[in-house]
């Protein structure tokens, strides 16, 4: 079977895509761990470590780009290598959230008072389920599984209006925590974007496998986009 | 300057001096991967202050380029550039064109090539060549395989079928070939008679292997087996390619050399890196302007 080169190539970049997938995955519970235990030492850490997933992002667009150069890929791979471009990015972006959750660690980590840390939890969870399903799907190029994906947005979502109504709720009743609830808020958003870039991703994996190039039209507040991009 | 036929049989100090500081760049871009270790990579072979001339026309001008062991290094350029008349100075092709005339030194193995006690017949053992369009011999494959080691003094069936065999599967056309061991090689298409001449010349055990455009008369599929075969031989041998398709030189090599014609009409080396970078960030103008397909 010629052009083992470019199949090797090709391997080994889905592998750093994992790779760079699961240190986004781990920086995103690692913040949230630091946020439920007040423990700024991990947070600082989940913060620094961050640099580690720049630096693999470029590591991998930097090699996508000299497999463009001297292996001509075409139709299949031509796609896959600039999905692979995309789905990157939305990892780093994802672990800019992560760092951004440690950062909001920093400064509420000797507040005592209390937040719903228990659906802030699941709400990471089912994120970091959602991305580590979005990646199987992007690698096994499982365009059904790229479809269904998306729709746990909804999940995601609902967590985050249960998480602001007890929010306004505590806020109303106590007006000294109002500037740690913001703060909580943000984790929050943190969180819900993260969901919502795992449809970018399974975007991509549909693009692979089929060349077409579409939005899914998952529950996705269109606000929320404009105010991040 | 060294002329052909030296009296010097020793390597100068400064050739030896070159060849421990191979002219390999450190490159700079901190996140290309695999590239920190250039500088440190062996060198198998180098030309030093190479210039070669048929008659009064100067063919090369003052090359000084090294060949990293275990690689495949490609030489690209514009026609007339003198890739070929290069690659063929590493085994003394040349040697047999009127006029030919060479200054400066090709070294291998810490020896210059073109010392006069070398055996020319010793060179191309060492280093094998095969040529642009599929050359066997009209006889059987077998023999076209066995050729070389029987010239080397190899008589015993039991060896040489060893040798026919291992080189034969070495080049990747064992499966298509060893029904037919002694049908006649013309017989096989062209991309498994330049396997064919794979064989022959990893038959002999060379240590580098100078391939001028080995697939540009081959079709596409029989190009890139042929590339993957490359892939496969370096790890055993040194490879130096000589190819007019850039995207081949881009697929298959490890290093690559640009070489153009100069004011004097004269070979020279523009620029030589690992093959990544001269694909995706080359130093030189001229070398970004060719691999840009915008000259030449």
């Amino acid at each position: 079977m010629p052009r083992q080169t470019l199949d090797r190539e090709i391997h080994h970049l889905q592998d750093e895509v994992l790779l760079l997938g699961s240190m986004v995955e781990q920086a995103m519970l690692n913040a949230i761990d630091a946020l439920k235990r007040r423990d700024i030492a991990e947070a600082h850490r989940v913060y620094n470590e961050d640099e580690l997933i720049n630096e693999k992002r470029y590591a991998i667009e930097n090699r996508v780009l000299i497999v463009f150069a001297t292996q001509q890929p075409i139709a299949h791979d031509l796609r896959l290598l600039a999905a692979i471009l995309e789905v990157i990015t939305e990892l780093e972006r994802m672990g800019d959230y992560a760092k951004g959750i440690a950062k909001i660690v920093r400064f509420i980590h000797e507040d005592v008072f209390p937040f719903p840390a228990h659906e802030i939890s699941r709400m990471g969870d089912l994120a970091v389920s959602m991305l580590h399903r979005s990646l199987s799907a992007f690698i096994n190029e499982d365009v059904n599984m790229a479809y269904r994906i998306p729709q746990e947005d909804d999940m995601v979502d609902e967590l985050y209006n249960q998480i602001y109504r007890k929010n306004v709720a505590a806020m109303i009743a106590n007006p000294e925590i109002i500037d740690h609830s913001n703060y909580i808020m943000w984790i929050v958003h943190n969180i819900e974007r993260m969901a919502d870039r795992v449809t970018n991703i399974c975007e991509r994996t549909i693009f692979i496998t089929t060349g077409e190039l579409l939005e899914i039209d998952a529950s996705d507040d269109e606000w929320a986009d404009e105010d991040d991009e | 300057m060294e002329t052909y036929h030296p009296q010097t049989l020793t390597v100068s100090t400064e050739a030896k001096e070159i060849i421990k500081t191979p002219i390999l760049p450190k490159v700079s871009v901190g996140n290309l991967q695999n590239q920190d270790h250039l500088s440190d990579l062996p060198i198998k072979m180098a030309a030093i202050d190479l210039s070669v001339y048929y008659g009064s026309f100067k063919a090369l001008n003052n090359i000084s380029i090294s060949i990293p062991k275990n690689k495949i290094t490609a030489l690209i350029g514009p026609s007339g550039c003198g890739k070929s008349t290069l690659l063929r100075s590493f085994n003394r092709m040349n040697d047999l064109i009127a006029g030919f005339r060479v200054e400066g030194q090709v070294v291998i193995n810490g020896k210059n090539i073109y010392d006069q006690d070398v055996d020319v017949v010793d060179i191309r053992q060492r280093i094998g060549m095969v040529f642009q369009r599929p050359n066997p011999f009209p006889m059987s494959v077998y023999d076209n395989v066995a050729y070389g080691p029987r010239l080397y003094g190899v008589r015993k069936k039991a060896t040489l079928d060893e040798i026919v065999e291992h080189s034969l599967r070495q080049a990747s056309v064992w499966d298509d070939v060893k029904d037919k061991l002694h049908q006649s090689g013309l017989e096989l298409s062209g991309g498994q008679q330049q396997r064919l001449c794979i064989a022959r010349s990893l038959a002999v055990e060379p240590r580098v292997i100078l391939m001028d455009e080995p697939a540009s008369a081959l079709d596409p599929i029989s190009t890139l087996k042929i590339e993957d075969l490359m892939e496969t031989l370096k790890e055993d041998y040194t490879i130096v390619i000589v190819t007019h398709n850039m995207q081949q030189a881009a697929r298959v090599s490890d290093f690559t050399a640009f070489l153009m014609i100069d004011e004097d009409r004269s070979g020279t080396l523009v620029e030589m890196d690992s093959t990544d970078q001269i694909f995706t960030n080359p130093q030189n103008e001229r070398t970004e302007e060719y691999v840009t397909g915008r000259f030449g």
